[in-house]
């Protein structure tokens, strides 16, 4: 029984903290909010800390660290909240291929994932939005040497910032199999969708023409492999959250200090103090269930219901505690500068990346037998 | 990180020593859904145990040996705990508020003939004791208790009235705020009492209330009204000394607001629900084959989980030194807003069913489901209420205060 982080761990805490306070600060983050920044201009500083190999094992040139240290990288990204595909890359398209990639894919991206030299993006979802295998509708038509991708993906996090894509496709009848695609391929095109979302683009595939090589593993269908990746992804996009979730209660609390109306700090009042308790509640919930998931997953005990119940924490909490902070901040709380937005953005961003609090609840109903 | 214990070899021999002499000991008492029906003979059977328990050190294991307790770690604790579930029986066996609460306020701020005189007998089972705080006109607002002592010679004389204390079957002994100076500011004018309940002058009636029952091993039972007329009680019983009782207060309430549950098992109710779903028909189809019951039945384990987590991290944070702030109201708070949403989840899911009292027939899982349905309602207060937990949190985060709440102290 052991609830605090190890040595290490505050280690790998303090070289983000270091990366936020040096290379992307909140003005940064703002900027990139703004369109004045591009995202990938903090891509060099961020590789630079070794986090893109995280869940990369050594051989493959990575750190071959646990999901509680991926937990604890992402948890402080979380914080910023820093945009930018190092979960879509290093996290969900690294789990990926090592679940469903052969030795030979694994050895060519891997290294390169984790350097950041190469940028995954993953897409799966389609307009017909959805996490389940039979959502999946874009097709690969099998040719003599290969396959062509054909159709829409759409929500797809990071696509324009991506040197490669990983595309879920059709094979045959419910077969679906994930595909390696070059993001400068002809046929495809990628763009940023504009709006509330931050980071989510679509993606066209025209006819796009792949090698047998870019099919994942040599299965026709790769789905309950790309579940299990997606799976262990989860956990660490929760923790992620949960940073969110730990500076959305810091600037509140900082606020209710500092604000003043009525001749009194603003957090005197029981009614800002009942936000900012949902918020700190909101926040432990998914922070314990998440770290509990990661350590089932870190030592091999059956986690699937862990990791379902505390996305399902950690994206609701994520979004209603944004909702409190903007109650506790009103009118302070939408000036861009302010940072609040930030991740008002990014928890309505993720609330249904890797599956909704829907989904999760369902899955985890699954995991306990019901 | 690391969610479970790992038990050593000698902690694994400690437990099988445990088990065989609980198998010997254990008195074989009915489980009681409601603990009101505990009988008069059960409940001598529970303190008996609780005796030899008592003598080896066991009823309170962590408390310090030269006073009685066992002079064990937590984990030794725990598999204690977890030998003492398996015949369904909590540590200590019987409701008892003495070793975790008003003992520890003992071991804190009473002088050494004090903790010389009172921890033993606590501590072995000698005597239980009923915490006696809450009054007509004083609830969230506990330091405006009216029940004064006023000291004449080597004695105090205590007038006043307490409400909502204790259990069913008595108890040797209570603890108490009282006011011991009138004129002095709140917080200022209270005074903490050890009080032998056979003195005379001391009236117990029990009170008609809707619903009795909920926490396990917390509330046993009934609630009575005790009544002080002119008590006379030996000034050595004041602990703290006079005006400090407010202090005092604060660290057996610094436990009970979230600090006093163990960490040993899941909420049991939650495999009788799921065996309930699972079992139950609706219009001749499998009840789990609507998505609405399978939805709300994930609301209620999700509820069980987190309260769970919340308590094991305060647990494992205490053992591991750390100083605890807002978690501990936090978990409660957790507890008892997570009894009424799984209350309402469990309705959901049964229909009225989930109202049927024990012994009828139509009672869900032997009417443990009706008895949480009531003490969902309960557990609402004890301990201070919800709101009151709100409070705390708030001033212990420092939520617009530069200063954070100190917590009561704890050693």
């Amino acid at each position: 029984m052991d609830l605090l982080l190890n040595e290490q761990q505050r280690m790998l805490q303090s070289t983000i903290q270091d990366l936020l306070r040096r290379d992307l600060t909140k003005e940064t983050l703002v900027a990139i909010d703004a369109g004045n920044t591009d995202v990938a201009q903090g891509w060099p500083a961020l590789a630079s800390t070794g986090l893109l190999g995280s869940l990369v094992p050594e051989e493959h040139g990575g750190v071959g660290g646990s999901f509680s240290d991926a937990g604890v990288l992402f948890e402080e990204l979380g914080r910023g909240p820093v945009p930018g595909a190092h979960f879509s890359s290093g996290v969900f398209a690294a789990l990926i291929l090592q679940e469903c990639g052969s030795t030979d894919q694994q050895a060519a991206h891997l290294p390169a994932i984790a350097s950041g030299d190469e940028v995954f993006a993953v897409a799966v979802t389609e307009p017909e939005y959805g996490w389940e295998r039979g959502d999946v509708q874009v097709t690969a038509e099998r040719t003599s040497d290969g396959y062509t991708l054909s159709g829409v993906k759409l929500h797809v996090p990071d696509a324009t910032q991506a040197t490669h894509l990983i595309v879920a496709a059709r094979t045959s009848g419910e077969s679906v199999g994930l595909f390696i695609v070059p993001a400068n391929a002809p046929g495809v095109a990628c763009r940023t969708l504009s709006g509330l979302s931050t980071g989510l683009g679509e993606v066209q595939l025209d006819g796009v023409a792949v090698g047998e090589d870019a099919l994942l593993g040599d299965a026709a269908d790769g789905w309950d492999a790309f579940e299990r990746g997606m799976l262990k992804a989860t956990a660490v996009l929760s923790a992620y959250q949960v940073g969110g979730l730990e500076s959305v209660f810091q600037m509140c609390l900082e606020y209710s200090r500092t604000r003043r109306q009525f001749q009194q700090p603003i957090g005197r009042f029981q009614r800002v103090q009942d936000h900012i308790i949902d918020i700190v509640n909101h926040l432990d919930a998914a922070r314990w269930t998440t770290y509990e998931a990661l350590w089932k997953l870190d030592t091999g005990r059956p986690a699937e219901g862990g990791v379902h119940m505390a996305a399902a924490l950690a994206s609701e909490g994520y979004y209603l505690a944004c909702n409190a902070a903007h109650d506790v901040h009103a009118g302070v709380g939408i000036v861009r500068e302010y940072g609040l937005t930030l991740h008002t953005r990014m928890s309505r961003t993720l609330y249904h990346h890797l599956g909704s609090p829907r989904y999760h609840r369902r899955r985890l109903a699954g995991a306990l037998g019901l | 990180m690391d969610f479970e214990l790992e038990w050593t070899p000698e902690q694994d021999a400690f437990r099988a020593e445990a088990r065989a002499w609980i198998e010997q000991n254990v008195p074989r008492i009915p489980d009681h859904p409601d603990p009101a029906n505990l009988t008069r003979e059960e409940y001598e059977l529970q303190r008996d145990f609780g005796r030899r328990l008592g003598a080896k050190g066991w009823l309170y294991p962590t408390m310090l040996a030269e006073y009685g307790g066992g002079g064990l770690s937590m984990e030794l604790a725990m598999a204690l705990e977890e030998e003492l579930d398996r015949y369904n029986m909590p540590l200590p066996p019987y409701y008892d508020t003495g070793g975790k609460l008003g003992g520890v306020a003992i071991l804190v701020w009473g002088t050494e003939e004090q903790k010389a005189h009172f921890l033993p007998m606590i501590l072995r089972g000698e005597i239980r004791t009923w915490q006696l705080l809450t009054e007509p006109e004083s609830g969230s607002d506990l330091a405006s208790v009216r029940t004064t002592a006023i000291r004449d010679g080597d004695e105090y004389v205590v007038n006043g009235t307490k409400i909502f204390v204790g259990s069913s079957h008595g108890a040797e002994y209570s603890w108490m705020i009282v006011v011991t100076d009138a004129d002095a500011p709140r917080h200022e004018n209270l005074g903490w009492l050890m009080m032998p309940m056979d003195l005379p002058g001391i009236t117990v009636e029990q009170m008609d209330l809707l619903f009795v029952g909920g926490e396990r091993g917390a509330a046993s039972g009934i609630k009575n009204t005790v009544y002080f007329d002119n008590v006379r009680v030996p000034a050595f019983n004041l602990v703290g000394g006079e005006g400090n009782g407010w202090k005092v207060a604060g660290t057996h309430l610094e436990i009970e607001h979230g600090l006093l549950r163990s960490a040993v098992r899941d909420d049991p109710l939650t495999e009788r629900v799921f065996d309930y779903a699972r079992n139950a028909k609706r219009g001749g189809r499998p009840l789990l084959e609507d998505q609405d019951v399978r939805d709300r039945l994930v609301d209620f384990y999700i509820d069980s989980e987190v309260t769970r987590l919340l308590h094991f991290r305060n647990y494992a944070w205490r053992g591991q030194g750390r100083q605890l702030t807002y978690e501990g109201a936090q978990a409660y708070l957790y507890q008892k807003r997570g009894q009424l949403s799984k209350a309402r989840a469990v309705l959901d899911v049964m229909g009225p069913q989930a109202l049927v009292e024990a012994p009828d027939e139509w009672a869900v899982a032997d009417g443990h489901v009706e008895v949480h349905q009531r003490g969902s309602i309960v557990d609402q207060h004890p301990g201070g209420t919800a709101e009151i937990q709100r409070v705390i949190i708030a001033r212990r985060l420092g939520i617009g205060r530069d200063v954070r709440e100190e917590p009561g102290r704890l050693r």
